[in-house]
């Protein structure tokens, strides 16, 4: 589903952050990316999503390479195939709830009417018609996650979607979107510096500075 | 007309003090070019005839009443004093209608030399005929500019008063002796040529009393004046440079006047004198009988004019000499008619022995003013 | 640390990261300061002309007799010369005289004559004295002779010693050039001549326009003043040397007025350019200074570092608003020329004068209207408890906190309120208070306004399928109107009085269009060149002319100057044949008239000008007294005119009255009606071949009407360039606006991005936004600016110029303009936009925050 070959991104000569990079994740996978600071990781999600290009080396999704499309064809791409979890929500303070869900669906020319559903699976029931300014933090999670989820995206990237949220919140987040990504079929990247986030993926991997490994003892149970 | 000089380059209008005034004021260079007149000349063999020749003449370009006198204040401190009033024609403007149409113009003069202030305060406006604001009137001297006049009654008594901001005076004059007729009969000679002459009659020996103010600080005054009276229409001669002169009323009841115009290359054209004697006998003098020589100068710290202020004059066999009553007595109008002259009381020895006081007019000292 | 170096690392990091933000706040403040401060330069430089070119004429004059008729008998001269405590009475003869082979027809194309007495005047006024050729001293009096000023040298091309020909009523005067009037202001356009030879000259025998006084010292002004009044009498004004000044003041007063409301047209612009440039600025640091709030600053310490912002920002800016002010008021007077005011003083040349004190003063003001900007939010953030403070989006409650309704509301009402009240010594300045009023409030329940028309309108919609695109418009206009609002409140502002001041414009011109109509209904008008007061016609030429062949109608028309008060510029009598049985045929009457047949006997009925209404309070019906002649009569008001052309008062009555009354038969304009079938042309040859056809002005009603149009756009030629400078600040504040929001936006155009919309759909987005909010603000700024012209026709307009107007919407005008806004806007928001495309929001989602 996702392939990543010999990819290599420098933002200059010193700050080479990902080098020959090779992965290939299976469809249907929920995993979790690790590693130090600055090592890339929330670089790797920009490429993967194709809001930046890698220097050299290719990046297919669904056998697409993104990494070649134009620009609007990478909107594109990323308008159907892909959900985004952000650490800073992103909720648009001017829209509803359920505008703010609706979002992917209005972009894809979609029919709006599983945006209820989508809310009540998240947990919002009834909060379709409020304002971010009437939520929690945790509350506007769950709306990220629903809009993350609402056009079925093939490929869930959620960057470190728990780290303005306390540890039980964000417990009841992670787990929903393991739920719901695994609900809906599709591949989930998460990436995190939260062991107990990492523990709800499938597999764990460490990005360092000479690639992507697998963490053995991260591995769900 | 004869009288009217046809020559070019007349620098100086005219003659004796009035004419200084007008060459500084109103130079008429053009004049010359201007073929008729309405002005009458002045011409030998004419009889004065007063009381109507005490008033204005009107046919005549220039006109004046000219007093000059020496007074005691009731402390017994002297002053002197000078009192102007010219009429001027300008030969214009006759066919206007119009009141304030500019046919004659009066121009007055006041001065009082204070050795207190050791300088001539002076003073002086101009005005044109008109509104009975100024005027100068035939049958009899009456003459005004604003609230300034100098009027004669039928006694042949004079009222004078004259008032500025810093000084004034309100004086009346008497005659004691009779009129002074001077040159033939009256016709005054004032250069080589016939025609360059004024009619001219004096009034020495004239009782003042009266109140003289400075800075509003009224006093009493008495003392004794000297009047002259000259019109005529007549130019100076063109080689003139100015004059000296001078009018004394004398201790013993004489009364001498002299004058002589100077050259420009410093000569003498012209001169004249005429001493009276008590009993009324007047001893004229030929211009080469009069002679004047500079006895002391003084710069003048406001124009630089060099006078000669203390002066010789023989006469004949009389030898007179003039002592400024104070250097500075120099009438500096350049602001306004823009004359320069000199005019100060004198006193003055006869052969040596102190005889009088009088008044020395010295002009033509300072080059002209453009303006 | 300190706090002040904290102020100054967070100043200097908010100055390099936002240097734009901050260039256009800067620039905000600079022009709307240059603005008001040239248009002040320029007004108190033509005021202080005109009042030293007005003063140069009387000189040192203590005190000035007048009368109340232009002219009046010169043995009041002889009088008053002799009065005690006066030291000189200087009398002067001023008429403004017609040159052979100049234009005439207006006054400023008149040459100024001064009469004067040199004696007197050599005391008073000696700069009026002519410098003659050397040794011509007795051309100062004499009866053919003229001295002019350099400029007047100069317009009419004639130099010393050369001839110059005027009319003096009927016929031709030759005058020769004698010298110079060398201390003349520079562009006075003056002659001087001797007044015994102006009296004659031109008819003018016994007559003098006024007499100056000259006090003597130590003698008390006002008790003198008292007596001389009491001699007098009424027939004469006695003016003090500051009465003069009210007068000049009075004469260029529409002048000014129309100068002034063109700066508050800038400042207010200005004044709302700063305001959203330092509100959105302090808005999109609200959740930096909540983070400033939890370090543990204090309210005060961050009060004082935003005022401190706004105190470097607003001094920098008004510096150079200063500077650029004082620049463009030079060039402006240099380009405007002698276009200014000039019909009072033909030719002068106003001069930048340097005040300090209006310098501080303006300065203060910007430095005010910045901080006042900057404050208001300021407070807000600073009391705002910071932990919501610190959450996204957060700055939009702001927003609608300010939009609560009723300060607007109220703000409204005093404006309605202070429309119906009377003016403040005679300016309309409660009319400009009403229109600021206005302003303020419209554009405070601008977001109100916005968010309720757009969720009415997302209700409309609510049916229909709408994309994402126009989802998110509608709904940040409906959810988010506040800060859209303030990008808005420049461009409203400008608008709408651009929108006023066009429609204000377009009425006045049309009905001046009208009024020319009605006051000119002959087909050829003849005049002579006046000269003071005499009615150039006398009955023989009046019966030459009306007997010329090719006419069906002649009217006489006897025109005069009236002062009725001595502080104020004179008023006009008309006396001409107006119809009995109905004055409106002949008078453009408004509804205020006494009809013909109510007109109460044996008292001479007048009808006047609005001015009259106004100034001296003439009532329809009330009975007024005033010298006609030389005498005072009773008349009856017995209607209103309206008069575009004296703004300073008209009185008009019958022919007939008139020389009933004064017994003075002359007229100076006769107004004829050509016969069906007979050319113009023709007519014109045969009344020049008059014997004194050559000293007439024949004028065609039609020129005449080009002429009087010509001359009206001109004057308001300068109006539209300013107001086209508004409107540029306005957009250049919306640019600011959108691009300060557009940066404050960058985590939601990164959000979008991630979630799939193109650029393209970004930029629509914005542009839309940007398109929709500009028609909306058009659209309340038009009803904005509509209500202002209402304010400015019925109120400012007849409060000031004494005039009423019909009110006339130029649509297809107003609609271009529209448009143009429309499509600037919209271009300008997508300017601003371009950011919002850039990769840099992709990195913004990152940010906390």
């Amino acid at each position: 589903m996702l392939e990543l070959m010999n990819v290599n991104k420098a933002y200059a000569e010193s700050r080479k952050v990902l080098t020959n990079l090779c992965y290939t994740l299976e469809s249907g996978a929920y995993v979790a990316i690790m590693g130090e600071s600055g090592v890339g990781k929330s670089t790797l999600l920009n490429l993967i999503a194709g809001l930046d290009n890698p220097d050299s080396g290719e990046i297919r999704v669904n056998g697409v390479a993104i990494s070649q499309l134009d620009d609007d064809a990478a909107t594109q791409l990323r308008r159907k195939q892909f959900g985004f979890v952000f650490q800073a929500f992103h909720v648009l303070p001017h829209l509803t709830v359920h505008q703010n869900v609706a979002l992917p669906l209005l972009l894809n020319n979609g029919s709006t009417d599983q945006v209820e559903q989508m809310l009540i699976n998240v947990g919002l029931r009834g909060r379709g018609q409020h304002f971010s300014h009437q939520l929690s933090g945790g509350e506007l999670q769950r709306v990220a996650i629903a809009r993350a989820l609402i056009h079925r995206p093939a490929l869930v990237l959620a960057d470190e979607p728990t780290g303005n949220l306390d540890p039980d919140t964000a417990h009841d987040i992670l787990q929903l979107m393991r739920t719901e990504i695994k609900a809906n079929g599709a591949t989930g990247i998460i990436v995190t510096h939260s062991h107990a986030a990492a523990a709800t993926a499938d597999l764990v991997l460490n990005l360092t500075k000479d690639g992507l490994f697998l963490t053995q003892s991260e591995h769900r149970q | 007309m004869k009288i009217m000089q046809k020559i070019g380059k007349l620098r100086y209008a005219k003659f004796l003090l009035a004419w200084l005034l007008m060459a500084a004021f109103l130079s008429i260079e053009t004049l010359a070019d201007e073929p008729v007149s309405r002005l009458k000349p002045v011409v030998p063999d004419h009889h004065l005839s007063f009381p109507a020749d005490y008033g204005a003449h009107h046919d005549f370009r220039i006109e004046w009443w000219y007093i000059t006198g020496w007074l005691d204040t009731d402390d017994d401190k002297p002053l002197g004093f000078q009192v102007t009033f010219f009429r001027y024609a300008t030969d214009q403007n006759h066919d206007n209608p119009s009141h304030f149409a500019a046919k004659y113009l009066i121009i007055a003069h006041v001065a009082l030399s204070d050795p207190a202030t050791g300088k001539l305060m002076h003073h002086e406006k101009t005005l044109r005929e008109g509104f009975d604001l100024a005027y100068a009137r035939s049958g009899n001297t009456d003459v005004k500019l604003d609230d300034w006049y100098l009027v004669r009654d039928d006694q042949g008594h004079y009222q004078v008063e004259m008032q500025t901001d810093e000084f004034g005076l309100k004086l009346s004059l008497a005659p004691t002796q009779a009129v002074m007729l001077q040159g033939d009969k009256g016709f005054s000679r004032k250069g080589p040529k016939p025609e360059q002459a004024s009619y001219y009659y004096s009034e020495p020996h004239l009782r003042v009393s009266g109140i003289v103010s400075r800075n509003n600080k009224p006093v009493t005054v008495n003392g004794s004046a000297w009047l002259d009276h000259e019109w005529s229409t007549a130019y100076l001669d063109s080689d003139a440079d100015g004059w000296d002169w001078v009018g004394a009323n004398l201790d013993d009841g004489s009364a001498l006047m002299a004058f002589q115009i100077r050259g420009k290359n410093g000569g003498k054209v012209w001169a004249y004198a005429a001493l009276r004697n008590p009993t009324g006998e007047v001893r004229f003098f030929s211009p080469d009988q009069v002679e004047f020589t500079p006895l002391r100068t003084w710069k003048s710290p406001h124009t630089e004019a060099v006078y000669p202020v203390a002066m010789h004059i023989r006469t004949e066999d009389i030898e007179w000499r003039l002592s400024p009553f104070l250097d500075d007595q120099e009438l500096d109008s350049r602001q306004s008619t823009g004359a320069v002259y000199w005019e100060g009381a004198v006193t003055l020895t006869r052969n040596q022995q102190p005889a009088g006081r009088g008044y020395l007019e010295l002009t033509g000292y300072v080059s002209p003013l453009t303006l | 640390m300190t706090t002040a170096s904290l102020s100054r690392w967070l100043m200097l990091g908010e100055w390099r990261s936002h240097y734009t933000q901050v260039g256009v706040t800067l620039i905000a403040i600079a022009i709307g300061v240059a603005m008001a401060y040239s248009i002040h330069l320029i007004n108190t430089a033509a005021f202080n002309e005109f009042s030293a070119a007005s003063k140069s004429l009387s000189g040192q004059a203590d005190m000035q007799v007048r009368s109340r008729k232009s002219y009046f008998d010169e043995s009041l001269y002889p009088w008053l010369a002799k009065q005690k405590g006066i030291a000189v009475a200087n009398p002067v003869l001023e008429l403004d005289v017609a040159v052979v082979g100049q234009q005439s027809t207006r006054n400023d194309q008149k040459l100024k004559i001064l009469g004067i007495d040199m004696f007197r005047a050599a005391q008073i006024s000696p700069d009026l004295l002519g410098l003659p050729e050397q040794g011509k001293i007795l051309d100062r009096l004499a009866s053919d002779t003229i001295f002019l000023s350099p400029a007047a040298m100069e317009w009419l091309q004639v130099k010393q010693g050369d001839d110059l020909h005027v009319y003096a009523g009927l016929h031709t005067l030759r005058l020769r050039v004698a010298g110079g009037l060398v201390r003349a202001r520079a562009g006075q356009r003056l002659a001087v001549m001797d007044i015994g030879a102006m009296q004659w000259g031109f008819d003018q025998l016994g007559l003098l326009s006024r007499i100056e006084l000259k006090l003597q010292p130590g003698v008390n002004h006002a008790s003198f003043k008292t007596w001389l009044t009491e001699e007098l009498g009424a027939t004469y004004w006695l003016t003090e040397v500051a009465d003069q000044e009210l007068r000049v003041a009075n004469m260029s007063r529409a002048y000014r007025i129309n100068l002034n409301m063109l700066a508050l047209v800038a400042l207010f612009t200005g004044a709302f350019l700063v305001f959203s440039t330092q509100a959105l600025s302090v808005i999109r640091r609200r959740q930096q200074f909540a983070l400033l709030r939890v370090l543990g600053v204090t309210r005060a310490q961050l009060l004082r570092y935003v005022l401190t912002e706004g105190l470097f920002l607003g001094a920098l800016g008004s510096v150079l608003g200063l500077s650029l002010g004082y620049l463009i008021a030079v060039m402006a007077l240099q380009l405007l020329d002698g276009g200014l005011g000039s019909s009072f003083f033909p030719g002068v040349k106003p001069n930048i004068f340097f005040d300090p004190a209006a310098a501080v003063l303006f300065f203060g003001v910007g430095l005010c209207i910045t901080l006042i900007g900057g404050i208001v939010p300021a407070m807000e953030a600073a009391y705002a408890r910071p932990a919501p403070a610190l959450r996204a989006g957060s700055g939009q409650t702001v927003v609608e906190k300010w939009s609560s309704p009723w300060p607007a509301v109220i703000c409204l009402i005093a404006a309605l309120l202070f429309t119906q009240l009377p003016p403040i010594f005679e300016l309309p300045v409660l009319g400009y208070v009403a229109i600021a009023l206005l302003l303020i409030g419209g554009i405070a329940l601008m977001p109100r306004f916005t968010a309720g028309f757009f969720s009415l309108l997302t209700g409309r919609l609510h049916r229909c399928e709408m994309g994402a695109v126009s989802t998110l418009v509608l709904a940040r206009l409906t959810n988010a109107p506040g800060q859209a609002a303030i990008a808005l409140g420049g461009i409203l502002a400008s608008f709408s009085l651009m929108v006023a001041m066009a429609i204000m414009v377009m009425s006045f011109r049309v009905s001046i269009d009208h009024w020319l109509g009605q006051v000119l209904p002959a087909d050829l008008y003849v005049r002579v060149a006046t000269t003071g007061d005499q009615g150039g016609f006398q009955l023989k030429e009046q019966k030459v002319i009306a007997e010329s062949i090719g006419f069906d109608r002649v009217d006489f028309f006897r025109t005069q100057q009236l002062t009725l008060d001595a502080s104020r510029p004179d008023i006009t009598l008309l006396a001409r044949p107006i119809d009995h049985d109905d004055p409106r045929k002949t008078l453009p009457l408004t509804d205020d008239v006494i009809p013909p047949e109510s007109l109460p006997e044996g008292i001479i009925p007048i009808w006047v000008s609005e001015a009259m209404v106004d100034l001296y309070k003439f009532r329809v019906g009330e009975k007024v007294v005033f010298p006609v002649g030389t005498a005072f009569h009773e008349f009856v008001v017995a209607g209103i005119w309206r008069d575009y052309g004296r703004q300073f008062g008209a009185v008009q009555m019958q022919l007939t009255d008139y020389q009933r009354l004064t017994g003075d038969m002359s007229v100076n304009t006769v107004a004829l009606w050509l016969h069906d079938g007979m050319a113009m042309d023709t007519v014109i040859e045969n009344l020049r071949q008059l014997s004194f056809g050559s000293a007439l002005e024949i004028s065609r009603s039609s020129d005449m009407r080009a002429l009087s149009l010509k001359i009206f756009d001109r004057s308001f030629a300068v109006t539209y360039v300013l107001e086209t400078v508004a409107v540029i600040i306005g957009l250049l504040g919306v640019g600011a606006s959108f691009s300060a929001q557009t940066l404050a936006r960058a985590k939601e155009f990164g959000m979008l991005r991630h979630v799939g919309m193109t650029r393209k759909q970004i930029l629509i987005m914005l542009a839309a936004e940007g398109g929709l909010l500009t028609a909306l603000g058009i659209v309340f700024g038009f009803v904005l600016g509509w209500s202002i012209s209402l304010i400015l026709i019925f109120v400012v307009n007849p409060q000031s110029f004494h005039w009423t107007m019909q009110l006339y919407l130029p649509w297809s005008w107003l609609m271009s303009i529209a448009l143009m806004m429309l499509v600037s806007a919209s271009l300008t928001a997508l300017m601003a936009g371009r950011q919002a495309i850039s990769g840099q929001v992709m990195r913004a989602v990152k940010e906390d925050g």
